[in-house]
Order: structure tokens, then sequence, then C-alpha cells
């Protein structure tokens, strides 16, 4: 039982800590208060200033850039959030502008230093800074940082690889994806197709790794970027890949190349006994191949017994052009297959109105 | 004294014996369960602590990594998931448009949203219809979820790219409607939304984060829900957060900072998370179809949604480490609050009910090791803290001054305790009010500190009591399986800038 003399001691300390407490959220408040609106005061008269750099001609910057640049540690804490979201939202002269700015004040190096941070949060943020900056001499820093121990931190390094565009990453970006400390494959997939067609190559490389996730990740790169000429690799993917999520990924390059060599394969992924979600990926992506050879076989499944893979092959005619509307229209008139007829009937019920339900990519998590 | 006087004498004794022995267990008894409701004072508040605590490190840890979050990333990426956002309505007429129109304009790459009227008799679809020109297209729905109430029809907007299906069913409740729209879905992500919630614009992009950043593992994610009573709405978005003035508003503000907020915060931290709210949850599509989707036949279908996940991961022999069910602190739906005590009644009841439903669904889970964390720690903490709180606590204003009057309590113990632990309580919601002026100091003038602050000593004097009752009657619902009365929706709609807009009568 509770003691008398502890309860009574209690009833002494409650008001106390609830006084204190009350005193903590105002204290916060006016602390935080009186900070911002000091922030507001430095950053005023630099902030102008600023403005004038973003859209002063090349020759004026350098005079600008002296005025600002110099501003002492206080006055640069208080401006920098707006740098760095400006930093976001412009291009061209104006960005260059600003980042000479940050290298004025020694930001990259000072971020390439603390990559090597004991605080994740740090590491993190210097990662954040240097993929703003686009600091192509952090790259191998940054590659080393995608086997972090702390998983946001590999995600930003990533990230900032991406931003960056040096294709050296490459290698280290697919090895990220398999091991102990991973980065999850849409990270990686979005940081490898930043890297531009200089990167090609080196992706490609990542066709023949044993690892299944690499191989379902360069195919994915190589179709987004546009790579034609790994069209063979990709179809020998799908083809023989054992694997259901890499030729889930290998029909949806298929599908974005638009080369005929894809129009086989894909007619075979279709095929019922597929796994579900490749038939339904095969199928999305012949109505983007856009071949009218792929009218007849896409018109068997309007009637299958996945609706899915059903529904997508409807969509995927209406994308055929007159023929594969054609091959609709028969399908909702005809009376052997209500399945059919009913999936034929919704798809050019949405076209008439203009408002296809197509699933743009055809995506799996 | 004669042997015949002896005989009544004896008996009398024995009768006053008895009597004795009766009173004396009694007074044992009443003694035993007043301490017994002391410590349960305790732990609960106790525990409410701890939540909070663990919730304080999770803000801390997430508070210092928001610059690297990437959510501008994310909003440019074209591998960000796609979510389909499902909002079932019924008779919706006098907000839908806005609340379509404010879903539309959210900050995310790829979405769809989808409108399910669950048989509306106010002319929701026309209001709809009206607004984005929808024209009625032949539809096929796929059954991948059961539904019990069939779509009657489906509506696409002529000619433009605006992603919205309205589907029109019939009546049916929110669970068989929600289950439409997952089989509508065409997205790897579901996103369930109620009608009249408001979504901040960068929500969607806050909740998806922890299924792009750990795609194997993440299968649902919840959001924060504020309290829209007494805020500014502009053009269906939450510009400026405030207090309500009344005190049963300030009063669900401090309920929803801690239980809603940082107690669900807390929850998420050790992998316990049961409840995502239906106002605004994320969920893989395919773990959803393959639980068998909303149980129409449960009130707490939000609820109940998670339990189900968790149970049906667990047996697949999936562990801890295995999936996550995670509580996203950053982005915020906001709510009406009930306004009026009568709303409130209804809403708690049917709160309590839908508890008591799920705790007696998966009673099998409670306190099994196969269960991990869930088994072993949330579940018991809801049954004993949540859902018998009201019975310990209403049990309490009989037993209690019951003890003092038979003498089994002291009466100078009994009040000092009292005290205490009515302090104790308000400095658990104080601590709750402290964490969030840390983390996001959302309320944006001193006027509503001041509110919130009484509405901590409200919320433990006064509003518990009075929601222990409606608890209480909701739990007897459950247990008498009374019929499931979804009542009415009444609400001021979304109309142009309004300050303190009066809080509708949200179930």
């Amino acid at each position: 039982m509770i003691h008398l003399g502890f309860v009574t001691q209690a009833l002494l300390f409650l008001p106390g800590l609830g006084l204190v407490l009350s005193l903590l959220i105002t204290g916060t408040r006016l602390v935080r208060t009186y900070r911002q609106g000091r922030r507001r005061r430095l950053a005023a008269p630099v902030r102008a200033v600023l403005l004038e750099l973003l859209c002063a001609p090349e020759d004026e910057q350098s005079e600008l850039l002296d005025r600002i640049a110099p501003a002492d540690k206080r006055t640069w804490k208080a401006l920098e959030p707006t740098v760095a979201a400006m930093l976001g939202k412009v291009s061209g002269r104006a960005r260059t502008a600003l980042v000479l700015l940050y290298e004025r004040r020694g930001s990259p190096a000072d971020a390439v230093a603390r990559l090597r941070s004991r605080s994740a949060a740090r590491r993190g943020r210097a990662a954040q800074v240097l993929g703003r900056l686009r600091h192509r001499p952090a790259t191998e820093s940054l590659c080393r940082l995608l086997d972090d121990r702390d998983r946001e931190v590999r995600l930003t390094a990533a990230r900032a690889l991406g931003h960056i565009g040096d294709p050296v990453a490459v290698p280290h970006l697919l090895e990220s994806l398999h091991g102990k400390r991973t980065v999850p494959p849409a990270v990686v997939t979005a940081a490898l197709t930043s890297l531009g067609p200089d990167a090609v190559p080196r992706v490609a490389a990542g066709l023949g790794d044993p690892a299944p996730l690499v191989r379902a990740v360069a195919i994915e790169v190589l179709g987004v970027t546009g790579a034609i000429t790994r069209t063979p690799d990709i179809v020998r993917a799908l083809w023989e890949g054992p694997e259901t999520e890499v030729r889930i990924r290998a029909a949806r390059a298929l599908g974005r190349l638009g080369m005929p060599d894809g129009l086989e394969p894909l007619l075979a992924g279709l095929r019922p006994g597929q796994p579900v979600t490749l038939r339904t990926v095969a199928a999305g992506a012949l109505g983007n191949l856009g071949a009218v050879a792929a009218t007849g076989p896409l018109k068997e499944v309007l009637g299958d017994a996945d609706p899915h893979v059903a529904g997508t092959a409807a969509r995927a005619l209406l994308r055929l052009g007159p023929a594969g509307e054609a091959a609709l229209r028969e399908a909702a008139v005809g009376r052997s297959d209500p399945r059919a007829a009913a999936q034929a009937r919704a798809a050019l019920a949405e076209a008439a109105v203009g408002s296809t339900r197509r699933v743009p990519v055809e995506v799996v998590l | 004294m004669s042997p015949g006087e002896d005989g009544p004498v004896l008996v009398h004794a024995a009768h006053a014996e008895e009597w004795d022995g009766v009173l004396g267990t009694l007074h044992g008894l009443i003694a035993v369960c007043d301490t017994a409701i002391i410590f349960y004072f305790l732990a609960i508040n106790s525990g409410y602590l701890v939540l909070i605590l663990l919730a304080l490190a999770e803000l801390v840890r997430r508070l210092r990594r928001v610059s690297f979050v990437g959510y501008e990333d994310a909003a440019a990426s074209p591998f960000t998931p796609p979510i389909s956002v499902i909002m079932p309505a019924y008779n919706e007429a006098a907000g839908i448009t806005e609340a379509v129109r404010a879903m539309l304009l959210l900050h995310y790459p790829v979405f769809e949203v989808i409108v399910v009227d669950d048989g509306s008799t106010d002319g929701t679809l026309d209001a709809l219809t009206d607004a984005f020109d929808l024209a009625e297209v032949e539809h096929v729905v796929p059954e991948d979820v059961p539904m019990r109430g069939e779509v009657t029809s489906l509506h696409l907007p002529r000619g433009g790219p605006v992603p919205l299906v309205v589907a029109r069913k019939e009546n049916g409740g929110k669970a068989d409607a929600l289950n439409v729209g997952i089989n509508l879905a065409r997205y790897p992500l579901v996103c369930m939304v109620d009608a009249d919630s408001i979504l901040d614009s960068q929500s969607l992009l806050a909740v998806a984060k922890p299924f792009s950043d750990d795609p194997l593992r993440v299968v649902a994610a919840g959001g924060v829900v504020g309290i829209a009573n007494g805020c500014t709405v502009e053009a269906g978005r939450v510009v400026d957060v405030h207090v309500p003035t009344d005190l049963l508003g300030r009063a669900q503000v401090v309920e929803y900072l801690r239980g809603f907020f940082l107690g669900r915060t807390g929850w998420s931290k050790v992998g316990g998370l049961l409840i995502i709210a239906g106002a605004f949850g994320l969920f893989r599509r395919d773990v959803v179809v393959a639980v068998g989707g909303m149980d129409p036949d449960c009130i707490g279908e939000d609820a109940e949604l998670v339990v189900r996940l968790h149970r049906h991961l667990r047996e697949q022999g999936r562990r801890h480490r295995d999936y996550r069910v995670v509580f996203v602190t950053e982005p915020i739906s906001w709510s009406e609050a009930p306004s009026t005590l009568r709303v409130l009644a209804r809403q708690r009841r049917r709160w309590q009910r839908g508890l008591t439903e799920i705790l007696l669904k998966h009673r099998r889970m409670i306190g099994n090791p196969r269960y991990g964390r869930v088994g072993l720690v949330a579940l018991p903490f809801y049954v004993l803290f949540e859902l018998l709180a009201p019975l310990v606590e209403l049990a309490g204003l009989v037993l209690v001054p019951l003890g003092v009057l038979i003498g089994a309590v002291d009466p100078g113990f009994l009040w000092r305790f009292l005290l205490a632990a009515y302090a104790y309580a308000v400095i658990v919601g104080l601590v709750s009010v402290a964490v969030e002026e840390y983390a996001y100091h959302r309320f944006s003038q001193w006027r509503d500190v001041w509110g919130v602050l009484v509405g901590t000593i409200v919320e433990n004097v006064g509003y518990r009591q009075i929601t222990g009752w409606w608890r209480l009657r909701g739990m007897w619902d459950a247990l008498h399986r009374a019929p499931q009365v979804w009542g009415s929706m009444t609400r001021s709609g979304f109309g142009p800038p309004q300050r303190g807009r009066k809080g509708g009568d949200r179930l």
C-alpha cells in the first residue's frame, strides 16, 4: 500500500513540476519567437542582395558575391535556409551564382569533412548539401556512404550521387542493392536514371550480375533511359530469366523502348501459365509498343479469368489505334464471352469520354 | 440465565458474528478494490508517460533529419510508388466537391482519387457530376476483396486528364465502400481517407516515404490526425492552426495530442502500433487483398484491419523485424471533432464498441507469444488501459466513496491521493503539450497555448469521466450485439475561408 507520507510529498512535488512544465512551454515559445525575429533582422539586409544576385548578369555577380560571402556566421546561419530553398528552385546562371556563394563560404569542403562525422544526422545533412550543390569531387566519399550503418544516410547518399551525375558511381549504386546494408531499388533506379546516357555502359554491366535485383534495376534503368541498343539483352532476360521480378522489369523496359524485337517475348509473357503480374505488365507493354500484330493475342485475353490482365489488355488495345479499337468493338458485341464483352465495353466507354483509366507505369512494388 | 433464555441469545450472537464476517469480507474486498483502483490510476498514466517519452525520442530523431528527408526528390521522381486515394462518402453533398478538389491538388507525382458513394440520398453524386463534368461509363469491378453492396454505376470526368473515379453503390456501410475502392484501385498503395478529411499538401509524400525507404517491410503507415475545429481553412487546406474556444474542443485537442499523436508515435517506435485512423492511412494493396479487405461487420474497421494485418503476417511466419506498421509524425490530416456532447457521446460509444469487437474477435492474440510484441505488450495494454479503463474509472467513482463510508479507506489519505493522481494525469497532459511545442509548435498564437493548457485540466477532470460512461455503453452495445447504427452526418462543408468553423457531427 502507498504510504501517506509519499502521497503528501507527491502532492507537493507535482504542482511544482506542473509549473516547471508550463514555464518550459512558455519559455520554448518565447525563445523561438525571439530567435525567429533575430534571424529575420539579420537576414533582411543580405536577402535583398541575394535577390539581386539571382537576377544579376554574369559580370556583376562577382561583386555581389563579395558582398554576401563574407557575412558573419550568425548572418549566414540566418540566410542559409533561404539560399538552400532557392537552390532547389532556380537553374542556369542563378543556380551557378548560388553554388559559387556556397563555395566561397567553404560549405562543400565542410560538408565533405562532415561525411565522416559520428552523428548520422550530420552525415545525412552533409550528403544532402553535396548533392544539392552537385559537387563532383565528393563522389568517392558519397560512394563510401552507400555502406553507412544508418539507412537514411545511405538513401541520402544515393540521391546525392544521382544529383551529382558522375557515372563513376554506377557500380557502387548497383552494389548497394544487395548485402547487409542496402538501398531500396526505387532510390537506386532514380539515381541511376538521373546519371544520363553516359552511365548506360556501366549500367548495362549490371545485366550480368548474379544478384537478380541488380539485373532487375539495370534493366529498368536501361528501359527508362531509352537504351535501345541493349534491347537484345533485355529480350534475353525476359525469355531466359528464371526470376519473375527480373522478367517483369524486362517486360516493362521493352514496352518503354518500343523496339520491334520486344514483340515476341512480350507475347510470350502474356500467355496463360505465366505469373499474373508479368502477364498484366506484358499486356500494358504491348500497348506501349503499339504493334498491330499484338491485336489478336490481346483480344484473346479480354475474357481472361484475371480481371487485371483482361482490363489492361482492353486498354492496351485502345493504344494500338484503329485495329485495336475495331477488335474491341467486335468483342463488345460478341455473345460467346460475356467477360470479354464487358471489358471491351468498359474500355470503349472510357475512351468515348476521353478519360481512359490506363495504368501509366504498370507498377509493382 | 435459564437454558430457555440461552437459545435466542446464542442465535443472536451467531447472527451478529455472521454479519460481522460478511461486513469484514466486504470491508476487505472494497479495500482491495480501492487499492487496485489506486494502482490502476498510477499505471495508466505511467503507461501514457512512457509512450510520450518514446515518442519524444522518435521526434528528436526525426527533427534532426528533417533537412534530408527527401520530399523534393520523391515529388519529382517517376519511381515514387503511385497511390490510389479511396474516399468513401455517404450524404456528403455539402462538402464533397471541395474535399475532392483539395485531394486532386495534393503534391504527389502519380495518384488517383476514387470516391465511393455509398448510396447517398442527398445528391452527393449530383454535386460531383456538376463539379467535375462526370460521365457514366460501363464498368467491370474486379472482386479482389468481397463486396456486399453492388456497384450500380461508375463515373469518369469527361475529356480531361483528371485522375478521378466515382463509383456509386448500394448502401453497405463504410467498410464495404472501402472494399469497393480497394477493388477499383489501380495502384500498389491505397490511401484511405474520410470524405471530411483535410490533408496538408505534403501529406501523401510524407506518409508514402516509409514505403519508398523500406519497400520490402512496410505494409501500412498512418498519419497524424488533427482537430480542424477552430482552424482557418482556405481552399480545402488548413492554413492557420488554432485551438477551439470551447472546453469540449480543447479537451479533445489534448486527448488527440496525448493519445493519438504521441501515443501512436510511441507504439510505432516499439513495433506495437495497432490503430491507423480511418481518416488517413496508407496500405500496401496486395497485403490488404491478402487479408480479405475491410471487415464490414466490425464498426472499428480501420483498427481491425491493422490488427488483422499483424495477425496474418505473424501467422505467415514473419517476425517483428520482417515487417513494419509505421506511424508517420510529419503529415497531417485534419478532421472535424464533435462539438456537442450528443455527437461526442455517439462517437465514443461507437469507438469503444469497435475496440471491444476487435479485441473479442482477435482474443486469441492477447498475451500469445506467437504474436510477439503485439500479442504480449500492445494488445494487453489495450485491454487493460483502453477497454477496461471506463469500467475501472466508473467503478472507482462508486467503490472509493463506499470504501470511505465503511471505513475501508482513510479519508485523509484518499483526498490527498486523488489530488496527487489528478495532478499526475495533468502532468502527463502537460508533457504532451510540451513535446508538441518543442517538435512542431503548430499552434500559432499565445491564446492557443492557453487554450490547450486549460484543455489538459478539463480533459482529466470532467471529460474523461463523461466519456467513460459513454464508452461503457459502447462496450455493452458490443457485448449484447446491438444493431449497428451509422447515424447521420451534419457538416458545414468546406466553404470560403473561415475562422472557428463549427465542428461537424462526425461519427
